[in-house]
């Protein structure tokens, strides 16, 4: 815990640097900036909007002297405690920098401060034919600079990639108060250490990230969507596995399980079957003759494997309820109990069956309800845990079950964060898989980088 | 009394996942976490475990809230984040926390000239032609409100014409018409509301009134919250687009205009009508009609609630909503109620575009 001297102090300078509109340590902010989107809530001393990097520069170097905790962050909507000021402090909250400085049609680049809304990012290079193709959920919402440092994934990942595969470049402040910048607006680089790949996914633990150069694609002339459902698991499994063999690349391909078939049929009544073990979603996109040349393959696929019914979208209206279907999992599931836990534990694909199965053994085994959806394509599930965090005894079960899950994940050659990050909420399970010396050989990195460490304390391994 | 305790259910729904964050107004502008449903709930919460007391800036935080209910629709567990705000004002009012001083006028204007806006009752039918100023029984009884008695009548005139026009046999209140209780509901003076609500109700059973319609969105809303138990409320294009359908009213004349109709959140996701609007529009010859992207229960609020408290706030999100017409390339901006109307003509003001904001049935009187 900082010393109250040295905090009074450096908050009354922060304050005159950002000017008083852009400051607060009322109780009302304290409590506002407490919380991320997840169960972790820890209350920060102060809450700082700053306008330029100079000014998080100058924070920096303050915060370094006083030794005071920051915590950058973007919306608050991470879903790993990555923005919780675990051990108080200042959340340096970056929406102001909120600009889209270049967009790039020749080149295919765009330059974006990373308080950018990720949702706009994607409407503005969709108006110049282009497409920045990472599409986490929380898009709408969400920042570029959260994206950045936790990695988000989408719907996309299968056929597009993740955020780290379209950063070319960034600013970033470091935990010391230096502004530089790394990575080029070229194509290929191959100039020094990649420290443009290293900030990425570091969860505001190595730097405060301030600008992106991203790299953009041309958006797909034409969509197709299928919609299969199976009466037995290991057929949607298998599905997912002959489709990719076939050398088919989806954009999408999305999984729900018959709990959440279920959760979705209670909420919005679309249709879905409800004896159904699995459903999935699949579409393919790009050059109007091989999107359908795609999705005739991926129908027969679907064929061979057995599905109950395989429907194809007739029309842009028929697509949007195709996808509604999975948009609103979420939303259905969050709907059964009053605390909802997503977590994203990752297998390789083919062990998508083991992991369903295995999840589903371990909601019996502690009697909880989970449901499972995802991105079946890449292996990324998403089990939701549907629970009440005021029943203490039935929470208790939830966390056992939830390290079970890691476990699981991890016998499967997998990993226990696909897309979310690991933050505070998974910290203690990071080094059951990076092992001993993979968090030794993290932490000389963060200690030459943030010798005092200050920047977001109590995350990851830290 | 432990604050919103008999809400804790819905309270602790909220999974913090930020979609609100999509859909305020009053956050995309301000960027601030007090400022949006999930820091309101958290500051509820707060209240309710002893976190904080109901604080200055606890109750503005509740203030600013538009209550457009708009984070509803995209809340995964659909927490009723109006229905929460509603109740907390009440209990904050009954807590004994002082109302901000505009708000405090309001309520004595109410119980005293059971209007907002101080304005004497008796003068409340002054824009009504003498025969019309007082009561008679019928089966339809036309509302104008209290902003549109007081300071927006073009709008009730323009209503009449339309009624006479199509035959219907309505009556007005005229001097005795009162405040439909609204503004008292919002403020969380719920005893003061329910007694404007049961004088009403009164008042209009004596003349035999069936159908309750009103050009006032906001009373609409109040009616088909409080009064649909023994009347049934229409919002006035409910009436007209039901009349178009039977004959009774047409629109003769051509309206060659690109006009984009505004989902107001009273007659929208409160009161729940979005077609009838476009439904009559549609029906005056070479109007092109419009909607916005973000249209019908996803409409964006146009900031019209904070006119009162926040007025830069308000004009600052009407101010938006004007913009984005008229990128569109909207020429008009047409709404159904007499708030959008006001707020948006301002957020229009010190604003570089073309575009005219008018009411609904403004446009209409022109097409008969």
């Amino acid at each position: 815990m900082q010393s109250s001297k040295n905090l009074e102090n450096v908050l009354e300078k922060i304050k005159t640097l950002v000017g008083s509109d852009y400051y607060s340590d009322s109780l009302e902010d304290r409590l506002c900036y407490s919380y991320d989107a997840t169960i972790a809530e820890y209350m920060p001393d102060a809450i700082v909007f700053p306008g330029t990097p100079e000014q998080i520069a100058q924070i920096m170097k303050w915060a370094n002297e006083y030794n005071i905790p920051i915590i950058p962050r973007g919306a608050g909507t991470g879903l790993s405690g990555g923005s919780v000021p675990v051990k108080g402090g200042i959340v340096l909250c970056l929406s102001r920098l909120d600009r889209i400085l270049e967009i790039n049609e020749a080149d295919f680049f765009a330059i974006v401060e990373t308080g950018v809304i990720t949702q706009k990012l994607n409407e503005e290079v969709a108006k110049r034919g282009l497409m920045y193709p990472p599409d986490p959920s929380s898009m709408k919402t969400s920042t570029i600079g959260g994206n950045v440092a936790e990695n988000a994934g989408g719907l996309r990942g299968l056929k597009y990639g993740v955020t780290k595969d379209y950063v070319m470049g960034m600013e970033v402040v470091t935990p010391t108060g230096e502004i530089i910048n790394t990575g080029t607006r070229t194509v290929k680089t191959a100039t020094g250490y990649n420290m443009t790949q290293l900030f990425t996914g570091s969860e505001g633990t190595l730097g405060i990230i301030t600008k992106v150069i991203f790299k953009l694609v041309p958006a797909p002339e034409h969509k197709e969507s299928v919609f299969a459902v199976f009466n037995d698991m290991n057929q949607a499994a298998q599905t997912v596995a002959d489709i990719i063999k076939s050398g088919v690349v989806p954009a999408t391909l999305e999984f729900l399980d018959h709990i959440t078939i279920n959760a979705v049929e209670d909420f919005k009544k679309i249709g879905l079957p409800r004896e159904a073990d699995a459903i999935l979603l699949i579409e393919t996109d790009g050059v109007r003759e091989a999107a359908m040349k795609e999705i005739a393959r991926v129908e027969e696929i679907c064929k061979k494997n057995q599905a109950a019914k395989i429907q194809k979208a007739r029309s842009e209206a028929e697509r949007e309820t195709i996808w509604q279907a999975r948009r609103s999992a979420l939303s259905a599931l969050a709907r059964v109990r009053p605390t909802t836990i997503l977590e994203d534990a990752t297998v390789p694909r083919s062990r998508i069956p083991d992991m369903v199965r295995g999840v589903n053994e371990i909601a019996k085994k502690y009697n909880i309800q989970i449901g499972n959806f995802g991105h079946a394509g890449d292996g990324n599930l998403h089990p939701t845990i549907l629970t009440d965090e005021r029943d203490k005894e039935e929470f208790g079960r939830v966390e056992k079950a939830i390290e079970e899950i890691f476990d699981l994940a991890l016998r499967l050659d997998g990993t226990i964060s696909g897309e979310h990050g690991i933050g505070s909420t998974k910290a203690r399970f990071m080094v059951k898989e990076v092992g001993k010396e993979g968090v030794e050989i993290m932490k000389k990195v963060k200690d030459a980088l943030d010798p005092n460490g200050i920047l977001n304390p109590g995350k990851m391994f830290l | 009394m432990p604050f919103l305790k008999e809400k804790v259910e819905d309270i602790v729904k909220c999974m913090k996942c930020g979609n609100c964050q999509e859909m305020c107004p009053v956050y995309i502008i301000t960027k601030k976490e007090a400022r949006v449903a999930r820091g309101r709930i958290r500051l509820i919460k707060a209240v309710m475990n002893n976190e904080i007391e109901l604080t200055d800036g606890v109750q503005e935080s509740l203030l600013t809230c538009l209550q457009c209910d708009a984070c509803r629709i995209t809340c995964p567990p659909g927490v009723p984040v109006n229905d929460l705000l509603l109740e907390a004002k009440a209990q904050m009012l009954a807590q004994g926390k002082a109302l901000p001083e505009n708000q405090n006028k309001v309520r004595t204007s109410i119980k005293g000239e059971s209007n907002p806006f101080a304005q004497p009752q008796k003068e409340r039918g002054a824009w009504l032609p003498p025969e019309l100023r007082q009561p008679k029984p019928a089966e339809y009884l036309l509302h104008a409100g209290c902003s549109i008695s007081y300071a927006q009548s073009r709008i009730g005139k323009a209503v009449i014409r339309i009624l006479e026009r199509a035959g219907v046999n309505f009556t007005l209140m005229g001097d005795l018409e009162e405040c439909c209780g609204d503004p008292l509901f919002r403020m969380g003076a719920r005893e003061e509301a329910e007694k404007q609500v049961a004088r009403n109700k009164e008042a209009w059973k004596k003349l035999g009134i069936k159908y309750v319609i009103t050009p006032c969105a906001g009373c609409f809303k109040a009616f088909k919250e409080h009064y649909s138990d023994e009347f049934s409320p229409l919002h006035v294009v409910q009436l007209f687009a039901q009349l178009i359908k039977e004959g009774s009213l047409k629109f003769e004349k051509p309206f060659k205009k690109k006009v984009i109709y505004f989902d107001g959140c009273d007659i929208g996701r409160h009161g729940q009508v979005y077609e009838e609007p476009r439904e009559v529009l549609r029906a005056v010859p070479e109007l092109q009609l419009m909607d916005f992207p973000k249209n019908r229960e996803n409409s964006v609020c146009c900031g019209g609630p904070l006119l009162g408290s926040y007025p830069d706030l308000a004009k600052k999100i009407a101010a938006d909503r004007v913009r984005e017409a008229a990128r569109l390339g909207a020429e008009i901006l047409a709404v159904a109620c007499p708030t959008c109307l006001l707020n948006l003509k301002e957020g229009a003001k010190d604003l570089d575009v073309r575009i005219d904001i008018q009411d609904l049935n403004g446009i209409l009187i022109r097409a008969l």
